[in-house]
């Protein structure tokens, strides 16, 4: 278990499972984390932090964090476990732009075998890690608040 | 054009262009025996990126002597289980169904933010000298199940051509038996593994037997890891080098740890702990199919575009870093970290000191090289101990 979620359930809050309508994601408002906990169907938890607060998610293996400002919008995700969580719901109207950069970064050859680094016109996405824990975050550097650095996203 | 000159060493870096360079250092004569893999960078046709480690494996259709031998497979200890591009797989192999009959295709990501789509199918497989074993592989096929490489489980472009990945497919002999586990045995959710009726497959859990596996574990002996042994290459590289993937830890003559090598247990992922320059970094990936080392370092220049990821110090920087595992024990690594447009510059193939950055630790390739590193599988016990675990 990594460090930073024993940290976050020694201070977690244990949300309701309410479920509302509608897809959430990055550079959307917090209660789009709720919906996307109820599309995964996965269990949700909140640790405050300064300026912004980190919601957890854990499904299937895998734990997802989404990151969101003290205005309320997500602008970063994070996530570790097996395979990849729904990037379609976590990016949103991002998605595109991701798949877009995913695609020629893809289409590079040769191809690298290295950890994966990503920067298209709005966002950065970084993956690593390997089969059974695979690690990555994704965040909107316009929207991040001055109170976090990316390092602070895992 | 500056641009394309570096676009030029660029590819000549990926691709490990030939031309100069030695080849790697004068190791003793290379063990022998049944559970002896040759191992190399550099010295094929198809296998040729930079720092990227092949072998070749035998796949026969179940139950029969039509086998298939499959060179160019990437030694990849950051994964588990047997990958293979179907359009170069000729024996007929048996497809995995559900309880219902379906068909289980899976989706595979890696690190490099590839990923796979194809069915899981059933094989003979041999590795060395060994036994002929049954293994459910994952067959790398974009177009199963009515889907295709832009449209796919997998949300993502997914590979489909032997000749861009730099491989015929992917020999995971990491340290978990199955490339799932019990996750994808009990929650339907996973979206690794999927049951597919005409061209709509959904997300589905798959008993451990069926998932796709590690081979090595299946083995009648020499079942409880590997070691995967490299010489050393010149601080400026080589064009190839050579070495062995050993089947077993102290289950054959050949295969004995030296004694005094530290056992790290790995955590439940099979991460280990690096601790650089006073930070401490969890969840750290000792990965040979990672073709150099990523870490975080923002003392150390980074290269122009399009190397911009990679480290470019003036000269070769010496570093140190403590690997922990989790049952406490440490090992100290030094290692060096050049200027990789240089390295990119001499045409070789083969670095062990390739870095770049990243926000986490990944030993790659160049940590095995003059390296003798053991990989001890989940569950399976040897003398250094019960997996998951790595020995240096």
């Amino acid at each position: 278990m990594q460090i930073w979620f024993r940290t976050a359930l020694a201070i977690l809050l244990i949300h309701s499972t309410a479920v509302t309508s509608g897809w959430a994601a990055l550079g959307q408002s917090v209660a789009s984390v709720e919906r996307d906990r109820a599309a995964m169907g996965g269990e949700g938890q909140t640790k405050p932090g300064k300026g912004y607060s980190i919601e957890t998610i854990t499904v299937a293996g895998m734990t997802v964090k989404e990151y969101v400002s003290s205005g309320g919008i997500v602008f970063a995700v994070a996530w570790r476990g097996i395979g990849a969580p729904d990037l379609p719901l976590l990016f949103g109207s991002y998605f595109d732009e991701y798949r877009e950069g995913l695609t020629a970064f893809q289409n590079k050859k040769p191809r690298i075998r290295k950890p994966m680094v990503l920067k298209t016109a709005h966002m950065v996405v970084e993956r690593a890690g390997h089969a059974r824990s695979m690690w990555g975050r994704a965040f909107i550097p316009t929207l991040l608040p001055t109170t976090i650095s990316p390092e602070d996203i895992q | 054009m500056k641009f394309r000159v570096l676009a030029c060493v660029f590819i000549c870096l990926l691709s490990g262009c030939g031309g100069g360079g030695d080849s790697g250092g004068g190791a003793a004569s290379p063990p022998a025996g049944p559970n002896v893999l040759t191992v190399s960078v550099g010295a094929s046709a198809l296998c040729t990126n930079v720092n990227t480690l092949c072998a070749q494996v035998t796949i026969c259709q179940p139950g029969t002597s039509s086998c298939q031998t499959i060179p160019n497979m990437l030694v990849d200890i950051g994964s588990f289980g047997l990958r293979i591009f179907g359009s170069v797989l000729s024996p007929s192999l048996t497809q995995v169904v559900d309880s219902q009959n379906n068909p289980i295709g899976e989706c595979m990501f890696f690190a490099d933010g590839s990923a796979f789509w194809g069915p899981v199918q059933r094989a003979d497989v041999v590795l060395g000298g060994e036994p002929a074993v049954p293994v459910p592989i994952h067959v790398i096929a974009p177009t199963f199940a009515g889907q295709s490489a832009s449209n796919n489980p997998c949300n993502s472009m997914v590979g489909s051509d032997p000749l861009d990945a730099g491989f015929n497919g992917v020999l995971g002999i990491g340290v978990f038996a199955q490339d799932c586990g019990s996750v994808c045995a009990t929650q339907s959710n996973n979206n690794l593994y999927f049951s597919c009726v005409a061209s709509t497959c959904t997300s589905t859990t798959v008993p451990l037997l069926n998932q796709v596996q590690n081979p090595v574990w299946l083995l009648p002996s020499d079942n409880n890891g590997v070691i995967l042994t490299l010489p050393n290459v010149p601080a400026t590289g080589a064009q190839t080098v050579s070495g062995s993937l050993i089947l077993g830890i102290g289950t054959s003559a050949n295969n004995s740890p030296t004694p005094g090598v530290s056992v790290l247990k790995t955590d439940q992922n099979g991460l280990l702990t690096t601790i650089y320059k006073g930070t401490t970094f969890g969840q750290s990936v000792v990965d040979s199919g990672s073709n150099g080392y990523f870490f975080p370092d923002a003392t150390i220049p980074l290269c122009a575009t399009p190397l911009q990821d990679f480290y470019c110090p003036q000269a070769p920087i010496n570093l140190s870093a403590t690997l922990v595992g989790t049952n406490g024990h440490q090992e100290g690594i030094s290692f060096q970290v050049a200027n990789t447009l240089s390295l990119s510059q001499t045409g070789n193939a083969v670095f062990n000191n390739l870095g770049g950055q990243f926000p986490i630790f990944v030993w790659g390739l160049p940590f095995f090289l003059g390296r003798t590193a053991y990989v001890g599988i989940e569950s399976q016990p040897s003398t250094l101990g019960t997996g998951p675990l790595l020995a240096f």
